[in-house]
């Protein structure tokens, strides 16, 4: 270990660009990969509100595509087990300055769900706007949604970014914009465990209809796979960037050492012990730049979220499940970057190593 | 201990550097390789001391072929030591570091006695860029002595240093290997031949001739 830090102060300039390649593909990975989950969890956390059943229009793959009769609810309520049913509109449109904004039409029993801080839920003709965009649009008194001008009733505060940076108003006016009766039904029942059999029940109302389980609607829900296999597929690349910037630094790491790779081997350090050590070298790198990278990328989350252009919509998170998976690529990263380097070390002969390195 | 070298060739691209070399070395005696540059001296030191492997031809160590030996980096730690012209002593290291790289555990508590047997105890912490030529090859020595090996193979040694540093590296020799350890040494200096008890004479890749004494 002393060996290794020496080795590394020694090398300080090629080290310093091991590590510094490494802690840019660690940052990559953790951003890219903190702001999808965000992205999925916020949404999911979003539909999983009062929502335990999702009910969609039948092969419809997004939910702002799809468009339900919400009259179904009533035959949806008479299902033994259903607590209680909230329909919802699901939009995007231009408000006042701002280009694109998630727009949430709610039947009337869905308002509390989202926590006042101001004024009251809205009547025809008013809004209430999430707290996050309402400081966005320097709070106004009237927002302009579509070429229709609505009186702003409050504002509600919600953890959820897509709410927090969004307009919920009465389901009718949505439905007016969009030109829909409801894009889904959110189903909540008595006892979860019933959710499976009340989910075939819903189903057997309507064929025009689909009913999931919330799980089984995120798990399955096209959006979603999209978003997590763009960011596997940009993580995968960043760990690719990562281990082929360590192999060439490695490379040339080794080049520099030959001679004392050589005098290593020549007074006894087996093959191994020089892997080891060349191992042990990028570990220690790679649990600095870990640790940096961790830090740099809670920074620039942090910062994400004060950008007001992006209206609180990319909120990423790095949860313990994320910094673990992430420690653990980064430590495969390091060892497969130096494997090969330090194979190609221990496999000349010792002579032949302390001839061509430096003397 | 024996070294048994036979019918040695080696070849470095397509220059034949070793042609054909069989010869014995007993592990307790100090036998100097002679030769003019470019004979085969430093080749040949490597091929014995199992740095390098020949193109063909066997080495055996006590009738022990060196390659179906397991583990070559083992036996090399417990067996066979090693000096170098240049000192090769890694910067970043302190001279007792250099000195413990790979000490084996049982003489461990021994480099500080080695160090101060060869007159550098007083240097423990200092790097090499920090003392002087002998004092570098001196702990290049203690390296190779630490873990008390049978065999001590050198390069020319004292290649850089000035007579009296030099005849001070032959006299450890010499003290050394009257406890026992033996030493092949490659040279051109000819005052180390006042030191041997067996003379190799290399030429163009042959052995030209063996003098026991």
């Amino acid at each position: 270990m002393v060996i290794a830090l020496k080795a590394l102060s020694k090398n300080k300039f090629k080290t310093t660009l091991i590590f510094i390649s490494m802690v840019i593909s660690i940052m990559a990975i953790f951003l890219i990969s903190a702001i999808a989950d965000g992205v999925v969890g916020m949404y999911s956390a979003m539909l999983k509100t009062d929502g335990d059943i999702v009910v969609t229009q039948k092969g419809v793959a997004d939910t702002f595509f799809s468009d339900i009769n919400r009259s179904i609810g009533q035959s949806i309520a008479k299902i033994q087990g259903v607590k209680s049913i909230s329909s919802l509109v699901l939009g995007a449109a231009p408000v006042n300055k701002l280009p694109i904004v998630g727009i949430y039409g709610v039947s009337q029993n869905r308002f509390n769900s989202y926590k006042l801080k101001s004024g009251h839920y809205p009547k025809a003709g008013e809004v209430l706007l999430g707290y996050k965009i309402y400081q966005t649009l320097n709070q106004p008194s009237f927002v302009n949604i579509s070429k229709k001008i609505f009186r702003v009733s409050g504002t509600f505060e919600s953890k959820i970014g897509f709410e927090d940076g969004g307009v919920v108003m009465n389901i009718d006016e949505a439905g007016d914009i969009f030109h829909k009766n409801a894009s889904i039904l959110l189903v909540s029942v008595k006892n979860i465990q019933d959710g499976l059999s009340i989910t075939k029940k819903i189903n057997a109302i309507s064929n025009e209809i689909e009913a999931k389980t919330a799980d089984s609607f995120i798990d399955s829900y096209n959006q979603f796979k999209i978003i997590k296999t763009s960011s596997d597929v940009i993580s995968i690349l960043a760990l690719t960037m990562g281990v082929i910037g360590i192999v060439s630094m490695m490379s040339m790491v080794v080049n520099d050492r030959k001679a004392e790779f050589g005098i290593m081997r020549s007074i006894g350090l087996s093959s191994w012990g020089i892997i080891n050590e060349l191992l042990i070298e990028t570990i220690i790198i790679a649990i600095v730049a870990y640790i940096v990278a961790f830090g740099a990328s809670e920074l620039v989350l942090d910062l994400i979220k004060q950008v007001d252009k992006f209206q609180g919509y990319i909120n990423g998170e790095i949860t313990f499940a994320l910094a673990l998976k992430v420690g653990i690529v980064s430590l495969l990263m390091a060892l497969l970057g130096a494997f090969m380097p330090a194979i190609y070390a221990s496999r000349i002969d010792p002579m032949s190593l302390i001839q061509r390195g430096e003397s | 201990m024996t070294i048994e070298a036979n019918d040695l060739e080696h070849y470095y691209g397509t220059e034949l550097i070793l042609k054909g070399i069989s010869l014995s070395i007993k592990s307790d005696s100090f036998t100097v390789i002679v030769g003019e540059s470019g004979s085969g001296k430093t080749t040949l030191l490597s091929v014995l001391s199992t740095l390098l492997r020949p193109t063909s031809g066997s080495i055996r160590y006590d009738d022990k072929n060196i390659y179906n030996i397991d583990n070559i980096d083992i036996f090399r730690r417990n067996s066979i030591g090693f000096v170098f012209q240049f000192h090769y002593l890694i910067s970043y290291l302190s001279l007792r570091e250099n000195i413990s790289l790979a000490v084996l555990d049982k003489y461990k508590h021994s480099v500080d006695p080695l160090m101060n047997q060869l007159g550098i105890s007083h240097l423990t912490k200092r790097y090499s860029d920090e003392v002087s030529g002998g004092e570098r090859q001196r702990a290049a020595i203690a390296r190779a002595l630490i873990n008390r090996p049978k065999i001590v193979f050198a390069d020319e040694p004292t290649g850089n240093l000035d007579t009296k540093n030099a005849i001070g590296v032959y006299e450890l020799f010499r003290q050394f290997r009257n406890e026992g350890i033996g030493f092949v040494v490659a040279s051109h200096d000819k005052k180390i031949l006042e030191y041997a008890d067996c003379i190799i004479e290399m030429e163009d890749g042959h052995v030209k001739q063996i003098t026991q004494r």
